[in-house]
């Protein structure tokens, strides 16, 4: 199934997908899978870059879907912009409320 | 947006203008990235509040409590990612005019939805092998219990949500009443819901 512009005007946006790309796509992101279990099973990582590590495939793979699987790529960068940048707020929330938590139960 | 240049029929469908900001999205897909973004806040609190309680704790997993089957997750992970592979497929399907196999993969789609919540409830209570809440892990006797079932059982009603919207709008398109606008629309959602389960489990999950 090859991809080709959309012949219903109700939908917005034309098809990009190919079936090749959308399997490249899921097979990617099912060795990202196995690596993070690598990283978890694997004895001697230490914790800190451990965590680095899976946040950094975590969000790898959120990317994969939301620009493949949910057509992110083809939309307008004002469209993009829209659903990305809010999620800096929770990210910057995050740093700041777990660092807090983290450092009072250190200190 | 021009909305007067928009062309409008009350039984067909809508043919949006393209807009300098927005292109040809429409506003029912802008209205539900809007959504997916306010629902995802959701999801992000909750993990937050994850984090916030187990770097708080000194000892995180109270004695007696069982570990959490990680091997079995990332199963049901590469599970919720092939529906959305088959839920993108449908939806090409859909738009290139192939009823038939758009139907099936869909149809497909939400089958697997359903597994991905039994493979959630052997999980909690088992119905193959003891569950978590046998083994030790109960809602109320620990904050790592109550996060982790408050945050997988959320997530749990948004798969149960998808799949009803799922078989929904398949029903809708087999009898014409739904085109490719709305399995769009419902392939948002559902991808959304995998795009989610990415992070919880990462921060449930896998976190050292």
């Amino acid at each position: 199934m090859e991809s080709s512009p959309a012949a219903d005007p109700s939908t917005s946006a034309p098809v990009h997908a190919s079936l090749r790309e959308s399997l490249l796509v899921f097979v990617v992101l099912g060795i990202l899978v196995l690596f993070e279990l690598g990283i978890v099973k694997m004895p001697g990582i230490a914790r800190v870059p451990a965590m680095v590590a899976l946040v950094a495939l975590a969000v790898s793979k959120a990317l994969l879907i939301g620009f493949f699987f949910m057509h992110l790529r083809s939309e307008t960068r004002a469209l993009k912009l829209t659903v990305l940048a809010p999620f800096l707020f929770p990210a910057v929330y995050a740093l700041v409320l777990v660092g807090d938590a983290a450092w009072r139960m250190l200190r | 947006m021009s909305a007067h240049a928009a062309t409008h029929d009350h039984h067909g469908p809508v043919a949006w203008p393209r807009d300098a900001q927005y292109g040809t999205a429409t506003p029912g897909k802008i209205g539900m990235w809007i959504f997916l973004v306010s629902d995802a806040f959701s999801f992000a609190a909750f993990l937050i509040a994850n984090g916030i309680l187990r770097s708080g704790a000194a000892v995180w997993q109270q004695p007696g409590e069982p570990p959490l089957g990680i091997n079995f997750t990332a199963g049901l992970t590469v599970l919720l990612v092939l529906t959305s592979l088959t839920n993108v497929i449908g939806y090409t399907a859909a738009v290139q005019g192939k009823k038939k196999q758009a139907t099936w993969l869909l149809a497909l789609t939400a089958l697997g939805g359903l597994l991905f919540l039994v493979g959630q409830y052997q999980e909690w209570f088992g119905i193959w092998g003891p569950g978590l809440v046998h083994e030790g892990l109960v809602f109320g006797h620990s904050a790592r219990a109550s996060i982790f079932y408050v945050t997988t059982g959320f997530h749990g009603l948004h798969v149960l949500a998808g799949v009803v919207y799922m078989l929904a709008v398949t029903v809708g398109y087999l009898r014409g009443k739904a085109g490719p606008g709305q399995i769009e629309l419902m392939s948002l959602f559902w991808c959304f819901v995998d795009f989610v389960w990415i992070f919880v489990f990462t921060f449930i999950y896998l976190f050292p």
